[in-house]
Order: C-alpha cells, then sequence, then structure tokens
C-alpha cells in the first residue's frame, strides 16, 4: 500500500473516531512537526506545547480537510500558525500592520504589478483551485527535470523563486551566464501562461503571469 | 530582502536565524514593515505569487524516502547533491525537520541494536561456562 492510501486510510479511521489510528497518526508526524518548531525555538517544553496544539487544531479541522491535500504539508501549516501564534504571545513575533503607513484604508497599496484588491474578489474555493492549477503546471515541470537529472535547472528555479535572488547572483552561485538563467525564467513563466490560457484561468490573479500576455 | 523570502517570513517557512533577523528588521525599519504589509495586502486581495505557489505546494521538496535514500548514501551523486543544497543552502525547514526526525529514528534504531548485542554478551558471559567441555 502506497503512503498516501495508508495515509488516506488512517484520515477515514480518524474520522471515524478510531484512537488506534489516531495514535498511530500522532506516532507518524509527532518527530518532524517537534522537529520544525524546535528549530525556531530550541526549547523543547515550549516545543511539545506548540505541536500538540497543532494535533488538537488538526482535529478540530478534520471536517474541513481536503484529503487531496498532502497530509504532512497541512500539518506543517497548522504547526506554522500555531507556532506564529506562540511567537506574538510571548513578544518575539513584530505586529506587521494591515496597511502601509503611507497610504488611506479605502486603497489598499499592492506589492509589485498588483492592481486594485476590488477588481479580484472572489470565493475561497476559486482560490483554491487557481493555486491547485498552477501547482500542478509547476509540478510537472520540476518533475520532468527530476526525471532527466536536471538538478541545476531546479536549483535554479528555487534560487530564483524561493530565494527570490536576482538574475546576475543565481548566474554567480551557479556558474552559468545571466542570459541561461534570464532563459530559464522566461521558459519557466511562459509555460505557466500557456498553462493559465489553456484551462481558462482569470490572467487577473496571476499578476506575474498576466504582465506577458 | 526580497518580497518571495518576505513572503515566506510570513509562513514561518525561513530558516531560523533568517527568521530572527527578519523580526529584528521589521521592529526597526518601518519601510520594510511597509512592504510586508503590502504583500498581506496583495494575499487578502486573492492575488498569487508564482514564488507561493512554489513554496507552499513544496515543488521541489524531496519525500521522505528520499531524505532516507541520502541518509544512507544511496543516491547518485548528482541528485544527492542538489538535495544537499534545498537542505543546506535554500535551508528548507520543513525538509530539516524531516532529516532531523529521521536521524534520530536511525539513532534510537542503531541504540537499541547495540542493547540487543550487549544483552547477548552478557546472557553469554553468564552461562558460556556451563557448556560441555
Amino acid at each position: 500500500m502506497s503512503e498516501t492510501a495508508v495515509e488516506d486510510l488512517l484520515i477515514s479511521q480518524i474520522r471515524r473516531g478510531d484512537e488506534a489510528a489516531w495514535r498511530d497518526l500522532i506516532a507518524r508526524f509527532e518527530g518532524r512537526l517537534l522537529g520544525y518548531v524546535e528549530q525556531r525555538l530550541r526549547n523543547r517544553a515550549a516545543s511539545e506545547d506548540v505541536v500538540q496544539e497543532t494535533f488538537v487544531g488538526f482535529l478540530l479541522s478534520l471536517p474541513n480537510f481536503d484529503g487531496d491535500r498532502p497530509l504532512e504539508s497541512y500539518l506543517f501549516t497548522i504547526a506554522a500558525h500555531k507556532l506564529t501564534d506562540y511567537l506574538r504571545r510571548t513578544g518575539r513575533r513584530p505586529t506587521i500592520p494591515l496597511q502601509s503607513s503611507n497610504e488611506s484604508s479605502s486603497e489598499i497599496p499592492l506589492a509589485g504589478p498588483y492592481r486594485g484588491a476590488s477588481t479580484l474578489a472572489r470565493s475561497g474555493e476559486r482560490r483554491e483551485l487557481e493555486s491547485a492549477a498552477l501547482a500542478k503546471a509547476l509540478r510537472t515541470i520540476a518533475d520532468k527535470w527530476r526525471a532527466k537529472g536536471e538538478w541545476e535547472k531546479l536549483r535554479c528555479a528555487e534560487l530564483l523563486l524561493v530565494a527570490g535572488q536576482p538574475n546576475k547572483q543565481v548566474a554567480a552561485a551557479l556558474g552559468w551566464s545571466e542570459q541561461s538563467v534570464a532563459n530559464l525564467k522566461f521558459d519557466l513563466l511562459e509555460r505557466l501562461t500557456r498553462e493559465l490560457t489553456r484551462q481558462k484561468l482569470n490572467p487577473e490573479v496571476f499578476p506575474e503571469l498576466e504582465s506577458r500576455r | 530582502m526580497s518580497d518571495p523570502e518576505l513572503e515566506a517570513f510570513l509562513d514561518e517557512g525561513l530558516p531560523p536565524e533568517r527568521m530572527s533577523a527578519l523580526e529584528e528588521a521589521l521592529r526597526n525599519d518601518a519601510a520594510l514593515r511597509d512592504r510586508a504589509a503590502r504583500i498581506i495586502a496583495r494575499r487578502n486581495s486573492g492575488a498569487h505569487s508564482v514564488a507561493e505557489i512554489w513554496r507552499t505546494a513544496r515543488i521541489s521538496c524531496a519525500t521522505r524516502a528520499e531524505w532516507g535514500q541520502y541518509l544512507l548514501g544511496v543516491l547518485d551523486e548528482g541528485h544527492a547533491e542538489y538535495l544537499r543544497f534545498h537542505l543546506e543552502t535554500l535551508g528548507c525547514r520543513y525538509c530539516t525537520a524531516n532529516v532531523a526526525d529521521l536521524q534520530a529514528q536511525q539513532q534510537a534504531l542503531a541504540a537499541a541494536a547495540n542493547a540487543v548485542q550487549e544483552r547477548r554478551k552478557k546472557y553469554f558471559a553468564s552461562s558460556a561456562g556451563l557448556l560441555k567441555k
């Protein structure tokens, strides 16, 4: 049985109130969740409390858990929220204002090329569908690189997208030319844009891609 | 400080040292707080960013099975080098947590195996003298 099938079975048993299944899920995930929280808090007792809150949060949110979503990522997301709450309560995490200091509340400024918020209003389900579609397209690209052993392309994409480094810095880190980095970025965004068009998704919700159309 | 890094900060997704450095910077830098506020506003408006989707969908994270193979040293060099980069250079928090957990399990198994060996040695030492010569 695959790992996903085992997790699906566990979830269905837990939904029915099976205590053994719940124990099993805790045993499977508590170590990695504790690792994630403790990296940050460097305090075992406080970290264990946050992980405990994570499991409670998971059970409370179980009716809304979408089985299509990887269980581990879902648990990490809950842990991140609980950890952020803890850091706020203990005064470690600074409060971010809900609007920038030099703008009026009637017009919320958006980062980068983003446009007015009012144009984008839609349901949470719709937003989930959009991000899932783009994630699927990104995964297809990344899986092709993996299958071909093109690890440098994955590194390049991570430095560009996850670290947000400029082309020049990425080129220096990989020993590539700036043009090669720019080409990979162009190809990646081009393929995503095509996928967006194919799926008839509203381009306004992907501002980086909309500007390419 | 790039926007993707600020986005990752808001999701508790940067390496711990970077998270702490950003917390300090946000306390002292009004312009940085404004940028973070703009990102929150963009998210609340419903606009997606490619970087955010890449990170939250964990497009480049390895599976737990892959990390197990990495720790056993059975992956080919290119693959292992990439995973090392993901862990050490990019500092992926989720994969770091998985690797730490797998290492703890390996250590526990090794300790248990040692305990079994020690127990067997003790049984043997206390009884072998009774074997028929």
